[in-house]
Protein backbone atom coordinates (compact mmCIF):
# COMPACT_ATOMS: atom_id res chain seq x y z
CA UNK A 1 0.00 0.00 0.00
CA UNK A 2 1.36 3.50 -0.84
CA UNK A 3 2.28 5.63 2.17
CA UNK A 4 -0.31 8.59 2.54
CA UNK A 5 1.08 11.72 1.79
CA UNK A 6 2.11 13.37 5.06
CA UNK A 7 2.15 17.38 5.48
CA UNK A 8 5.30 18.54 7.07
CA UNK A 9 4.24 19.44 10.77
CA UNK A 10 6.43 22.34 11.68
CA UNK A 11 5.61 21.53 15.58
CA UNK A 12 6.49 18.28 14.78
CA UNK A 13 10.24 18.70 13.69
CA UNK A 14 11.18 22.06 16.31
CA UNK A 15 10.07 19.19 19.19
CA UNK A 16 12.48 16.95 17.78
CA UNK A 17 15.23 19.49 17.05
CA UNK A 18 14.94 20.70 20.89
CA UNK A 19 14.13 17.95 22.98
CA UNK A 20 16.83 15.24 22.16
CA UNK A 21 17.59 12.29 20.72
CA UNK A 22 14.92 9.34 21.58
CA UNK A 23 12.34 8.83 19.29
CA UNK A 24 8.66 6.74 20.74
CA UNK A 25 7.95 4.23 17.80
CA UNK A 26 4.63 2.73 17.77
CA UNK A 27 4.38 -0.70 15.43
CA UNK A 28 1.20 -2.17 13.78
CA UNK A 29 -0.29 -4.79 15.24
CA UNK A 30 -3.08 -7.06 13.92
CA UNK A 31 -5.48 -6.59 17.12
CA UNK A 32 -5.90 -3.18 18.16
CA UNK A 33 -8.63 -1.14 16.85
CA UNK A 34 -7.48 2.29 14.41
CA UNK A 35 -10.05 4.14 16.64
CA UNK A 36 -8.65 2.96 20.29
CA UNK A 37 -5.29 3.37 18.60
CA UNK A 38 -6.39 6.92 17.78
CA UNK A 39 -7.66 7.70 20.86
CA UNK A 40 -5.18 6.94 22.65
CA UNK A 41 -3.20 9.24 20.89
CA UNK A 42 -5.33 12.02 21.91
CA UNK A 43 -5.82 11.14 25.60
CA UNK A 44 -1.61 10.51 26.45
CA UNK A 45 -0.62 13.85 23.97
CA UNK A 46 -3.11 15.79 23.55
CA UNK A 47 -2.52 15.61 19.75
CA UNK A 48 -5.93 16.87 17.75
CA UNK A 49 -8.09 14.35 16.08
CA UNK A 50 -6.41 15.39 12.51
CA UNK A 51 -3.13 14.22 13.95
CA UNK A 52 -3.67 11.78 16.05
CA UNK A 53 -5.65 10.05 13.35
CA UNK A 54 -2.93 10.89 10.81
CA UNK A 55 -0.65 9.34 12.98
CA UNK A 56 -2.63 5.83 13.28
CA UNK A 57 -2.83 5.57 9.59
CA UNK A 58 1.05 5.83 9.47
CA UNK A 59 1.30 3.18 11.76
CA UNK A 60 -1.54 1.48 9.85
CA UNK A 61 -0.10 1.62 6.47
CA UNK A 62 3.94 1.87 6.90
CA UNK A 63 3.76 -0.18 9.76
CA UNK A 64 5.16 2.21 12.24
CA UNK A 65 5.81 5.66 13.05
CA UNK A 66 7.21 8.09 15.63
CA UNK A 67 4.73 9.40 17.93
CA UNK A 68 6.72 11.30 20.14
CA UNK A 69 10.39 12.49 21.02
CA UNK A 70 12.81 13.75 23.97
CA UNK A 71 14.91 13.25 26.21
CA UNK A 72 14.75 9.28 27.73
CA UNK A 73 13.53 9.64 30.63
CA UNK A 74 10.53 11.68 28.52
CA UNK A 75 10.31 8.98 25.87
CA UNK A 76 10.46 5.98 28.21
CA UNK A 77 7.32 7.54 30.27
CA UNK A 78 5.49 7.77 27.28
CA UNK A 79 6.47 4.25 25.83
CA UNK A 80 5.65 2.79 29.87
CA UNK A 81 1.73 5.08 29.10
CA UNK A 82 1.24 3.47 25.68
CA UNK A 83 2.24 -0.22 27.03
CA UNK A 84 -0.10 0.25 29.93
CA UNK A 85 -3.12 1.06 27.20
CA UNK A 86 -1.60 -2.08 25.16
CA UNK A 87 0.01 -0.04 22.22
CA UNK A 88 3.03 -1.72 20.77
CA UNK A 89 5.43 0.68 21.58
CA UNK A 90 9.90 0.74 21.69
CA UNK A 91 12.03 3.52 21.56
CA UNK A 92 14.70 4.14 19.80
CA UNK A 93 18.34 6.76 19.68
CA UNK A 94 18.31 8.90 16.80
CA UNK B 1 -30.78 -3.10 19.32
CA UNK B 2 -30.59 -2.86 23.22
CA UNK B 3 -29.58 0.24 24.63
CA UNK B 4 -26.23 1.62 24.03
CA UNK B 5 -23.48 0.28 26.72
CA UNK B 6 -21.65 3.43 26.99
CA UNK B 7 -23.10 7.06 26.86
CA UNK B 8 -21.67 10.40 27.26
CA UNK B 9 -23.85 12.98 29.23
CA UNK B 10 -22.82 15.84 31.12
CA UNK B 11 -18.75 15.66 31.62
CA UNK B 12 -18.87 11.46 32.35
CA UNK B 13 -19.61 8.66 30.48
CA UNK B 14 -22.75 6.28 31.84
CA UNK B 15 -21.99 2.56 32.11
CA UNK B 16 -25.45 0.89 31.21
CA UNK B 17 -24.84 -2.72 30.65
CA UNK B 18 -27.50 -5.35 30.53
CA UNK B 19 -27.87 -8.17 32.30
CA UNK B 20 -26.35 -10.60 30.11
CA UNK B 21 -23.64 -7.87 29.15
CA UNK B 22 -23.39 -7.64 32.97
CA UNK B 23 -22.65 -11.42 33.58
CA UNK B 24 -19.98 -12.02 30.55
CA UNK B 25 -17.75 -8.82 31.93
CA UNK B 26 -17.79 -10.11 35.20
CA UNK B 27 -16.81 -14.08 34.23
CA UNK B 28 -14.40 -12.16 32.23
CA UNK B 29 -12.43 -9.95 34.46
CA UNK B 30 -12.16 -13.10 36.50
CA UNK B 31 -10.36 -15.21 33.41
CA UNK B 32 -8.35 -12.19 32.92
CA UNK B 33 -7.22 -11.97 36.70
CA UNK B 34 -6.22 -15.36 36.20
CA UNK B 35 -3.87 -15.05 33.27
CA UNK B 36 -2.39 -11.92 34.56
CA UNK B 37 -0.89 -13.62 37.90
CA UNK B 38 0.44 -16.41 34.99
CA UNK B 39 3.78 -15.44 34.23
CA UNK B 40 4.55 -18.37 31.58
CA UNK B 41 1.63 -17.04 29.45
CA UNK B 42 2.16 -15.54 26.21
CA UNK B 43 -0.65 -12.97 26.20
CA UNK B 44 1.02 -11.62 29.50
CA UNK B 45 4.46 -10.76 26.98
CA UNK B 46 1.83 -9.26 24.89
CA UNK B 47 0.70 -7.12 27.66
CA UNK B 48 4.67 -6.43 28.24
CA UNK B 49 6.65 -5.94 24.86
CA UNK B 50 10.01 -4.78 25.50
CA UNK B 51 11.05 -1.04 25.12
CA UNK B 52 14.45 -1.49 23.80
CA UNK B 53 13.97 -4.74 21.58
CA UNK B 54 17.87 -4.61 20.31
CA UNK B 55 20.14 -3.46 23.26
CA UNK B 56 19.81 -6.20 26.60
CA UNK B 57 20.54 -4.10 28.79
CA UNK B 58 18.42 -0.95 28.69
CA UNK B 59 15.71 -3.43 28.53
CA UNK B 60 16.34 -4.83 31.80
CA UNK B 61 16.69 -1.52 33.70
CA UNK B 62 13.35 -0.62 32.05
CA UNK B 63 11.20 -4.14 32.75
CA UNK B 64 13.10 -3.86 36.74
CA UNK B 65 11.63 0.04 36.22
CA UNK B 66 8.23 -0.31 35.17
CA UNK B 67 6.96 -3.90 35.02
CA UNK B 68 5.91 -3.98 38.90
CA UNK B 69 3.70 -1.02 38.30
CA UNK B 70 2.22 -1.99 35.35
CA UNK B 71 1.08 -5.44 36.83
CA UNK B 72 -0.54 -2.88 39.93
CA UNK B 73 -2.41 -0.75 37.08
CA UNK B 74 -3.87 -3.27 35.54
CA UNK B 75 -5.58 -4.91 38.79
CA UNK B 76 -6.18 -1.63 40.30
CA UNK B 77 -8.12 -1.25 36.22
CA UNK B 78 -9.68 -4.12 36.94
CA UNK B 79 -11.16 -3.67 39.93
CA UNK B 80 -12.21 -0.13 38.76
CA UNK B 81 -14.24 -1.91 35.88
CA UNK B 82 -15.79 -4.68 38.59
CA UNK B 83 -17.30 -1.70 40.67
CA UNK B 84 -18.89 -0.17 37.97
CA UNK B 85 -20.45 -3.07 35.73
CA UNK B 86 -23.70 -3.11 37.19
CA UNK B 87 -23.78 1.01 36.46
CA UNK B 88 -21.57 3.46 37.05
CA UNK B 89 -20.78 7.16 35.89
CA UNK B 90 -17.50 6.96 35.09
CA UNK B 91 -14.92 10.14 35.61
CA UNK B 92 -11.82 10.66 33.46
CA UNK B 93 -10.20 7.86 35.81
CA UNK B 94 -12.24 5.70 35.52
CA UNK B 95 -12.75 5.59 31.49
CA UNK B 96 -8.96 5.72 31.63
CA UNK B 97 -9.30 2.13 33.78
CA UNK B 98 -12.23 0.44 31.63
CA UNK B 99 -10.57 1.40 28.57
CA UNK B 100 -7.09 -0.22 29.61
CA UNK B 101 -9.33 -3.00 30.90
CA UNK B 102 -11.32 -3.85 27.81
CA UNK B 103 -8.42 -3.71 25.55
CA UNK B 104 -6.31 -5.50 27.35
CA UNK B 105 -8.84 -8.54 27.86
CA UNK B 106 -9.15 -7.64 24.32
CA UNK B 107 -5.39 -8.44 23.20
CA UNK B 108 -5.08 -11.12 25.62
CA UNK B 109 -8.22 -13.05 23.55
CA UNK B 110 -6.58 -11.72 20.51
CA UNK B 111 -3.21 -13.93 21.39
CA UNK B 112 -4.93 -17.13 22.02
CA UNK B 113 -6.79 -16.84 18.54
CA UNK B 114 -3.83 -16.22 17.35
CA UNK B 115 -5.12 -12.86 15.72
CA UNK B 116 -0.93 -11.78 16.00
CA UNK B 117 0.03 -14.53 13.74
CA UNK B 118 -3.06 -14.33 10.96
CA UNK B 119 -5.03 -11.52 11.27
CA UNK B 120 -9.14 -11.84 12.10
CA UNK B 121 -10.25 -13.08 8.54
CA UNK B 122 -10.16 -17.02 10.02
CA UNK B 123 -12.29 -15.92 12.59
CA UNK B 124 -15.24 -14.79 10.63
CA UNK B 125 -18.21 -17.21 10.34
CA UNK B 126 -16.91 -19.78 12.51
CA UNK B 127 -18.94 -23.30 12.37
CA UNK B 128 -20.44 -23.25 16.14
CA UNK B 129 -18.72 -27.34 16.88
CA UNK B 130 -15.28 -25.10 16.14
CA UNK B 131 -13.90 -24.61 19.79
CA UNK B 132 -12.98 -21.38 18.78
CA UNK B 133 -16.32 -20.10 17.89
CA UNK B 134 -17.40 -19.00 21.70
CA UNK B 135 -13.92 -17.08 22.41
CA UNK B 136 -14.23 -15.39 18.72
CA UNK B 137 -17.76 -14.01 19.72
CA UNK B 138 -16.21 -12.83 22.26
CA UNK B 139 -13.83 -11.04 20.72
CA UNK B 140 -16.03 -9.45 18.38
CA UNK B 141 -18.21 -8.19 21.37
CA UNK B 142 -15.31 -6.98 23.20
CA UNK B 143 -14.47 -4.87 19.96
CA UNK B 144 -17.94 -3.85 19.90
CA UNK B 145 -17.74 -2.39 23.52
CA UNK B 146 -14.38 -0.30 22.88
CA UNK B 147 -15.69 1.19 19.79
CA UNK B 148 -18.64 2.33 21.85
CA UNK B 149 -16.82 3.58 24.78
CA UNK B 150 -14.12 5.44 23.12
CA UNK B 151 -17.06 6.90 21.08
CA UNK B 152 -18.48 8.35 23.77
CA UNK B 153 -15.18 9.19 25.86
CA UNK B 154 -13.80 10.97 23.02
CA UNK B 155 -16.96 13.30 23.14
CA UNK B 156 -14.45 14.67 26.82
CA UNK B 157 -11.69 15.90 24.27
CA UNK B 158 -11.52 19.79 24.32
CA UNK B 159 -10.27 20.29 20.69
CA UNK B 160 -11.74 17.54 17.98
Amino acid sequence: MAPAIVRPDLDERSEVRTHGPWKVIVWDDPINLMSFVTYVFRRLFGYSKAKAHRLMMQVHTEGRAVVSSGPLEKAELDVVRLHEHGLWATLEQD
Amino acid sequence: MDQPPFRWANGVVIVDLGVNEQKILDLLLSLYLQVLKADEDPAVWRLHPPAHPNDSTAEAVYRAMVDDDLSAQRLEAIQTVRAGIAGRELDDDDVSAWIRTLNGLRLVLGVRLEVDVHGHDHLVDLPLEDSRSSPAAVYDWLGFMLEELVGSASQGFANS
